[in-house]
């Protein structure tokens, strides 16, 4: 059977191939060490490029990320998972918004900007962002959302958002393990060192699950990156040729 | 019968240990690849997009009877891959590369790029040195 290429050819782009072999300079990052910032207000601050484990299922467990094996689901939970086909509908593949934990969980960056009053997350993925306010105030009242409404407290060292009113329309997880609009998400952070984030995710909704289940993560400060622009939309072509769909929702 | 030069042995083992996962949060991978349809493709480079969400790779593929096939291949995200060190000129258009992936489930000629490699066997856009295929966490 012939060969595509001439030889010579070959010898010659090998040549010719001009690679430039990235330097290993990712491999060789380490995060500064030290005791946790202060605001000058006395808080812990978690300003900064914050580098995350990439989880694409909740369920399984990587170096720097805990679980939980077997989810507690309630029937309804149980059939939705067992349904779930991204190939009839993939919302984060048509570029909707991801969410809360899918946002935590991509392999992109975040940044957080802290003041006394707010913590910003600034997810590089897609670009999107989510302020939550962390003075202590209760939940405002409003239309469901993709990333829900979050609101902040301090106990202690560690800051505690908490969020509810998702519009139901995200997964938790890339392979799709469901929630519900009862969704209660709770995310506590704290920073054992000035290199890390320590982050527990604690996921309570009554309609998918049967009681609250618990994962935890380890972030590394990455003093080296500088977010940079996500656009989903500019060439999204597996959506344009159709191979991912935008899901239908049930009218809420 | 037009075909697109395979080679299945290989690429069957390594969908058997990748299964199937692409390390994009950005989309499920099952949405629009097959893990049970690998491919192995080798031709010359014509077009490199270099943007979001993914890249992709344009390749013209000979096949049994000597025609050029025109498939278009699936890669990282530009930006993870930009903080690893490549870029769009990584890649030489009219270069020859042998792409491993996965077929798209629509049947077109799309795949999902697992490793793309040069003819010297040096892997571009990997995401660990000298591996080829992206780091998967399990």
């Amino acid at each position: 059977m012939h060969t595509p290429f001439v030889a010579s050819r070959l010898s010659a782009l090998a040549m010719a191939a001009a690679l430039t072999v990235p330097a290993a300079a990712q491999q060789d990052y380490r995060p500064p060490t030290g005791p946790a910032p202060r605001t000058a207000s006395g808080k812990v601050d978690f300003s900064g490029v914050w580098q995350k484990p990439y989880v694409p299922d909740l369920t399984r467990e990587s170096q720097e990320f805990k679980g939980v094996a077997d989810l507690p689901f309630t029937p309804w939970g149980a059939a939705e998972w067992k349904k779930y086909d991204a190939a009839e509908g993939d919302y984060t593949g048509a570029c909707l918004p991801f969410g809360m934990t899918r946002s935590i969980n991509t392999p992109e960056p975040m940044q957080i900007m802290q003041s006394d009053g707010y913590l910003a997350f600034l997810f590089e993925q897609n670009s999107w962002f989510t302020v939550v306010p962390i003075d202590g105030r209760p939940h405002r009242s409003g239309i469901p959302t993709w990333f829900g409404d979050s609101v902040g407290r301090w106990e202690g060292d560690t800051l505690v958002i908490d969020t509810v009113n998702f519009n139901g329309r995200t997964r938790l997880d890339t392979v799709g393990h469901p929630h519900s609009d009862q969704l209660h998400l709770v995310q506590r952070f704290s920073r054992p060192d000035r290199g890390h984030i320590a982050h527990e995710m604690i996921i309570e909704d009554p309609k998918t699950f049967t009681k609250p289940w618990k994962t935890t993560r380890t972030l590394t400060l990455r003093t080296d990156w500088e977010m940079m622009e996500y656009s989903c939309e500019e060439n999204n072509k597996s959506l344009w040729e159709g191979r991912i769909k935008v899901p239908k929702y049930k009218d809420h | 019968m037009r075909t697109p030069h395979l080679a299945i042995a290989a690429a069957l083992v390594v969908a058997a240990t990748l299964s199937g996962r692409s390390l994009s949060a950005h989309h499920s991978f099952a949405a629009e690849f097959d893990s049970n349809k690998p491919v192995t493709l080798s031709g010359s480079v014509t077009k490199v997009e270099w943007g979001n969400p993914h890249i992709w790779v344009y390749l013209d593929v000979k096949d049994d009877q000597g025609s050029l096939q025109h498939w278009q291949c699936e890669g990282g995200a530009p930006n993870t891959l930009t903080r690893n060190g490549w870029s769009k000129e990584s890649l030489k258009v009219d270069g020859q590369i042998t792409i491993d992936g996965f077929l798209a489930k629509d049947g077109s000629k799309t795949c999902n790029m697992r490793t793309v490699k040069l003819p010297d066997g040096r892997n571009v856009f990997a995401g660990t040195s000298g591996d080829g295929a992206p780091p998967l966490k399990k």
